[in-house]
């Protein structure tokens, strides 16, 4: 090459542009690129060596140094708007506006990374003040701080280039985590799991683990007590259908409404509470008589309303109007129940259990449903010789030796810390600026079926750092987390040409025993 | 670790002299200096400074395996290019004004035109060649009639042919157009010199390894994929594969066990050698971490 710096040659050596015949000479060249030999170990000064690197240069150059030539009729013609950071189409776009670009008042328009990257590609010419902008204008006008970064854009030309659908991430168009919750056909399961997470973390409701072991006190009492059964969600029909003595009726509202078990049973309490209103009088901690206490028969006698149930047996500030049963009426099956022999067998069965309960005088001296949970405990606990001292104390131990836990369960229940994941309180989190997600990306793989308008869930999310930035800490983590909801966040991070990417995900632990 | 050997004499730098004294054109994108004309690329290499490429290949764009220009320098070599006076920042002289404009304007439109002229010409000489080509290859026993035939054919080519301007070949320039290296360029630069940070002194020990490692003939590039500051090459990384990853450390800063192992390991794994580079009074020392693997 001209070592010298005659005018002359500094012309045709700074501009590289090329001449006609050249350009039409460009149109017929090949698009291989050289493949690199295997690399010697190490310098010997031997001639070889010497050929070899000088030929591995010569490919080198002849590969930087190829200018883009395009034929007119392959190139969208296109205009930078820099008021507005934005290439605004003036010919027809080709395929990538498939992927990439907008429209807007009847034009289209590239985002000026796109509109670089495919003038990189070769099938865009930029035009700005009627001449054409060379790769260098494109990359000194187009980015910037309100645009892209140089180091964003070397991620999002290096995603594009492995065939990415990659578009800017914009945190408004993500529904909050709160519209994420509700909007549950759409995410169902991660919904599903944070509302459960959500209802075991606050102390109140914990019914799962609540659950186990009343059912294992409650052995017993199963029988003997229908309306418990009726919360109880388990149990057979039947049961409740003898204790209340009008058989029939009940238990056909019991099933027809026994799509939800949670919702039926809440509504079955509700009508308790209303029979003991109407037929108990305000007598507040009285013996109860069980007896005069009957289900509401919705089939016979009662027509129109349900009375408002007694306040003072309602909890809190709960408050229960006038319930108009007509149209529930409507809905129940009057049929005769038809019982196999079988089962009036088990009925009998049942009902003599129950007669036995009630005749036991200590059972009868119960006021209410706590005392005689309590005098259960208190008899199991002597059949069983349970270490009474250890569970009359404030601190009492996690676990009930006698109720049979799966290992698996029990190993839960003994857990003090209970795992974390990276969306947990995430919500709360104020954000920042210093880390913020830039691109959505989207699997090479749906470009065939690809839409702009509906581009359906991308595959990941990327942040773009730098080596010299430090590690996201986790409280960034979980802002980035919660910010893009069920979409991984990936870290691209950028050290001059060098891309690496790497992302934090939950964890579990995998767990020894399984039921 | 034995002092690498002195003085390189890679052959394609045979040329270096004639170069140290060209000054290379940064230009800012975005705050970063970029090489963008091919001559500076080439310059710069031959000062055994490597860099990263950014760009699309031209070639075949839709691949990360090979990228072309523009170059990104590491701030290392950008110092070293700056502390050796050889490079000089472009600007982007946005500042048109409309004669000038009107000018470039006029200047593009001629030789827009003057290129679809002579591509007319050379499409027209291309068809005839290949129809020469054809007919000849085809009637081997040439007579007269043939060529009479072949004659007449090429003059309704002549009448007949249109290059269309959709079939024009245009140029998509790397480089800004119209950019000419003059020597305002340079005394302005010294002045905006974009590598601002030499206050930072981890930068300050990077620099010193860069400089020595460099001057004792070998070629670096940015090593954090390796967990280091640089990969050193033993000579032009297009032949050659690294053989150390450098780690930077000032003399008198300690370090942890778990740290050192860690980047032992990993050099290890990846067949280099790992060095502690400590910049003292005396030059760089050299420590070189090997994975011994005794039982």
């Amino acid at each position: 090459m001209a070592d010298k710096h005659k005018p002359d040659t500094d012309r045709s050596f700074f501009s590289e542009i090329l001449s006609p015949s050249e350009l039409f000479a460009a149109r017929s060249r090949s698009h291989k690129i050289p493949i690199r030999g295997q690399k010697d170990f190490f310098p010997n000064d031997s001639e070889e060596q010497r050929q070899r690197l000088e030929q591995s240069l010569n490919e080198h150059w002849s590969l930087i140094s190829e200018e883009r030539v395009e034929r007119l009729g392959n190139l969208v013609r296109a205009k930078w708007i820099p008021g507005d950071q934005i290439v605004e189409l003036q010919s027809p776009a080709g395929k990538f506006w498939q992927t990439m670009g907008f429209s807007s008042d009847g034009k289209q328009f590239l985002l000026p990374e796109e509109a670089l990257y495919l003038m990189e590609c070769g099938n865009l010419q930029v035009f700005h003040r009627d001449l054409p902008l060379s790769i260098q204008d494109g990359y000194e006008r187009f980015l910037s701080p309100n645009t892209l970064r140089l180091q964003q854009y070397q991620v999002f030309g290096h995603l594009k280039r492995l065939g990415y659908v990659v578009h800017r991430f914009d945190p408004s168009s993500e529904p909050s985590s709160y519209a994420r919750r509700l909007n549950l056909p759409q995410s169902r399961d991660r919904a599903g799991r944070q509302l459960k997470r959500k209802r075991s973390a606050s102390p109140t409701p914990s019914c799962s683990r609540s659950e186990a072991p009343e059912e294992s006190t409650t052995e017993r009492m199963e029988d003997d007590k229908p309306r418990h059964d009726g919360e109880e969600e388990k149990t057979v029909p039947e049961s409740q259908l003898t204790a209340s003595s009008e058989a029939p009726s009940v238990q056909a509202a019991t099933t027809s409404t026994a799509e939800e078990r949670r919702g039926r049973s809440w509504w079955m309490t509700e009508d308790l509470k209303h029979k003991a209103s109407v037929h108990c009088p305000p007598s507040a901690s009285s013996h109860w008589d069980f007896s005069t206490v009957p289900f509401p028969d919705l089939g016979g006698r009662l027509s129109g309303c349900l009375a408002s149930p007694d306040p003072s047996l309602l909890p809190g500030a709960l408050a229960v109007g006038v319930c108009d049963v007509a149209a529930w009426k409507g809905r129940i099956n009057l049929r005769k129940v038809k019982m196999s022999a079988k089962e009036r067998n088990r009925e009998k069965e049942v009902c003599r259990r129950r007669r036995d309960i009630n005749k036991d005088r200590e059972v009868q001296q119960c006021s209410n449903w706590a005392d005689y949970k309590k005098l259960l405990a208190k008899r199991q606990g002597r059949r069983k010789g349970r270490p009474e001292h250890l569970w009359n104390r404030e601190v009492a131990p996690l676990h009930d030796p006698r109720q049979p836990l799966p290992t698996g369960e029990l190993l839960d229940k003994i857990s003090v810390l209970k795992s974390t994941n990276l969306l947990e309180g995430a919500s709360r989190l104020k954000g920042s600026d210093e880390w913020k997600i830039c691109f959505n990306v989207y699997q090479p793989d749906t470009v065939a079926d690809f839409k702009k308008s509906n581009p359906g869930k991308p595959y990941s999310r990327m942040c773009v750092c730098s080596f010299d930035d430090p590690v996201p800490d986790l409280r960034a983590i979980k802002l980035l987390a919660s910010q893009s909801g069920d979409v991984p966040v990936v870290i691209a991070v950028v050290d001059h040409g060098d891309i690496s990417f790497y992302t934090f995900k939950d964890f579990q632990l995998p767990k020894d025993v399984y039921p | 670790m034995d002092g690498p050997s002195s003085g390189d004499k890679t052959p394609a730098c045979d040329k270096e002299n004639s170069f140290v004294s060209h000054v290379v054109g940064l230009s800012l994108c975005d705050s970063t200096p970029l090489l963008w004309r091919f001559q500076d690329l080439k310059t710069v290499r031959c000062q055994g400074l490597v860099g990263a490429l950014l760009g699309s290949l031209p070639r075949t764009p839709r691949q990360n395996g090979r990228l072309g220009r523009p170059l990104l320098l590491m701030p290392e070599e950008e110092r070293m290019l700056s502390d050796r006076h050889s490079a000089a920042a472009l600007c982007a002289n946005d500042q048109d004004e409309g004669v000038v404009l009107r000018h470039q304007l006029e200047q593009y439109e001629e030789e827009q035109r003057r290129s679809y002229e002579e591509q007319n010409v050379l499409a027209l000489e291309d068809r005839k060649s290949a129809m020469l080509r054809a007919m000849t290859s085809s009637h081997t026993g040439s007579d007269a009639g043939n060529t009479d035939n072949l004659q007449g054919r090429l003059e309704i080519l002549d009448q007949n042919f249109t290059f269309p301007q959709s079939a024009l070949a245009v140029q998509l320039s790397t480089v800004r157009a119209g950019l000419i290296y003059c020597h305002e360029d340079r005394a302005f630069l010294q002045a905006d010199w974009p590598m601002r940070a030499q206050d930072n002194p981890c930068r300050e020990v990077r620099y010193q390894v860069f400089t020595d490692l460099r001057s004792r003939g070998f070629y670096l590039t940015s090593g954090g994929k390796f967990g280091g500051d640089f990969l050193v090459y033993p000579g032009d990384p297009l032949r050659f594969h690294a053989h150390f990853i450098a780690v930077c450390l000032p003399l008198e800063e300690s370090v942890y066990l778990l740290e050192v192992l860690a980047v032992a390991r990993l050099g290890s794994n990846v067949k280099k050698t790992v060095l502690l580079c400590s910049p003292g009074l005396n030059g760089v020392q050299y420590t070189s971490l090997q994975w011994s693997g005794m039982v």
